[in-house]
């Protein structure tokens, strides 16, 4: 096996949980409530069920194929070459997907701070650092995901802790005004984000112990859902109508904190400490690629190409998307079909293949 | 500004090749190669990328095939 280093339970769960929340705070609010409106908070829910499933099925596969992640169980499932073009149709779509999330960093950042630096070099850097992580393998991300996140999480709850003051119930009212249909088609995008579970296959083969692994799959989609709703009604209950039309409202927020009038200015605590997750975020996601990409090719190890393939999703974050606008719009129209194909049908065609060939199998043999 | 940033982009190229190298001679041939061809890529779609920025992209491509669904939400 290529990585030696081992994870936990806990370390997988919020591994996961960063790799789906860490932008999905950022970006959701603004487009769930482009068609859900006040029933924002609903969406996630929805879109909680994409989630479970796809840890269903990735479990099921991982218990069929112990030891083995997405790229080489679906080899031996497919055959040689059809599992080579779908894992290559896999991992181009994981490489697009890290350009994506580097490019989600950037724009942030760029917005809420650095106003006329080139995004290059904002993506450029934590690609760097992050590259540094993804050479320590597994284990360092891994730590890194126990340190930080309580951290990162405390701060998502402090933000609205300070604004009870500010918070208007009523904003949440009326409840469902047109029926349920507004909030399924906001679930679109939270749909998408959670997809991302399918990212897991890469990292249970590295647990120590891998007896309970749906439970703590489980657990890591609940709470990022539950992270997303809180987030989703937060904003609500902050700005009301208006959350539409706020890019980042979750930065808004954290700017409109004021206690006592001398503990102001926070936003920029805020996103020192969103970084953290962020880089969590990132560094999982460089290291999937990596890895799968190594895999992929059959390679003894992939610590040399850690380098020239962040090269590469710095290419890819600048090429695939021409503007900010162009990405939030992508985000509620084609995006989320684009990752579900990927990460949910995928998935589902290596089951039921396996599944078949398994019955088959066993049939002939006495 | 062309030539600068194709000069940038190879000399940032260039400085990764030369950190990976020498650790690369203990590996097999086959990781020389695909560290070779992934290097060439790189280069390729960077200079490309610094002629052309308006090249279009695999984005373009995502667009194209899933925009019918848009229709059906």
């Amino acid at each position: 096996m290529i990585e030696k280093g081992r994870i936990s339970y806990l370390e997988l769960a919020l591994i996961m949980y960063a790799t789906v929340v860490a932008t999905a705070i950022l970006y959701i609010p603004y487009v769930t409530s482009q068609h859900a409106k006040r029933d924002l908070w609903l969406s996630p829910i929805w879109g909680s069920l994409s989630g479970f499933l796809i840890v269903m099925i990735i479990v099921k596969l991982s218990k069929l194929y112990p030891g083995k992640t997405l790229i080489e169980y679906g080899e031996l499932i497919l055959g040689r070459t059809l599992g080579k073009i779908i894992s290559f149709i896999y991992l181009f779509f994981l490489l697009h997907d890290t350009a994506i999330a580097f490019r989600e960093y950037g724009e942030f950042i760029e917005s809420a701070f650095l106003h006329k630096t080139p995004i290059i070099f904002v993506t450029g850097s934590i690609a760097l650092s992050c590259a540094i992580a993804v050479h320590g393998g597994i284990e360092t991300i891994g730590r890194c995901a126990t340190i930080f996140l309580p951290i990162v999480l405390a701060l998502y709850i402090l933000i609205y802790v300070f604004l009870i003051p500010d918070l208007n119930v009523k904003n949440i009212f009326p409840i469902m005004q047109d029926g349920i249909m507004p909030s399924i088609k906001g679930s679109i995008a939270p749909h998408a984000w959670l997809s991302q579970f399918s990212l897991m296959s890469f990292l249970i083969p590295f647990l120590t112990n891998q007896q309970k692994v749906m439970k703590w799959g489980m657990f890591s989609v609940i709470a990022s859902v539950l992270t997303m709703v809180f987030i989703n009604l937060g904003n609500l209950l902050l700005f009301g109508g208006i959350i539409s039309n706020l890019y980042f409202p979750v930065f808004e927020a954290a700017r409109f904190i004021s206690v006592g009038s001398f503990f102001e200015h926070i936003e920029s605590m805020v996103i020192a400490f969103w970084v953290l997750g962020g880089f969590v975020q990132l560094s999982s996601f460089f290291y999937m690629l990596t890895l799968g990409t190594s895999q992929w090719l059959t390679l003894p190890s992939y610590k040399q190409f850690v380098l020239p393939i962040g090269f590469l999703i710095i290419i890819f974050s600048v090429w695939s998307i021409p503007s900010f606008e162009e990405m939030i719009q992508g985000m509620g129209t084609t995006m989320p079909f684009y990752f579900l194909t990927v990460q949910l049908l995928i998935p589902v065609l290596l089951l039921g293949v396996a599944v078949i060939r398994r019955k088959r199998s066993n049939s002939f043999l006495p | 500004m062309k030539i600068g940033g194709i000069l940038g982009v190879t000399v940032i190229l260039v400085l990764i090749f030369l950190y990976q190298w020498p650790k690369l001679n203990k590996n097999g041939r086959k990781v020389k190669i695909t560290f070779f061809l992934l290097m060439l890529l790189n280069w390729v779609l960077a200079v490309l990328l610094v002629i052309f920025p308006e090249m279009p992209g695999p984005g373009q491509l995502i667009d194209f095939i899933y925009k019918s669904f848009e229709t059906f939400w």
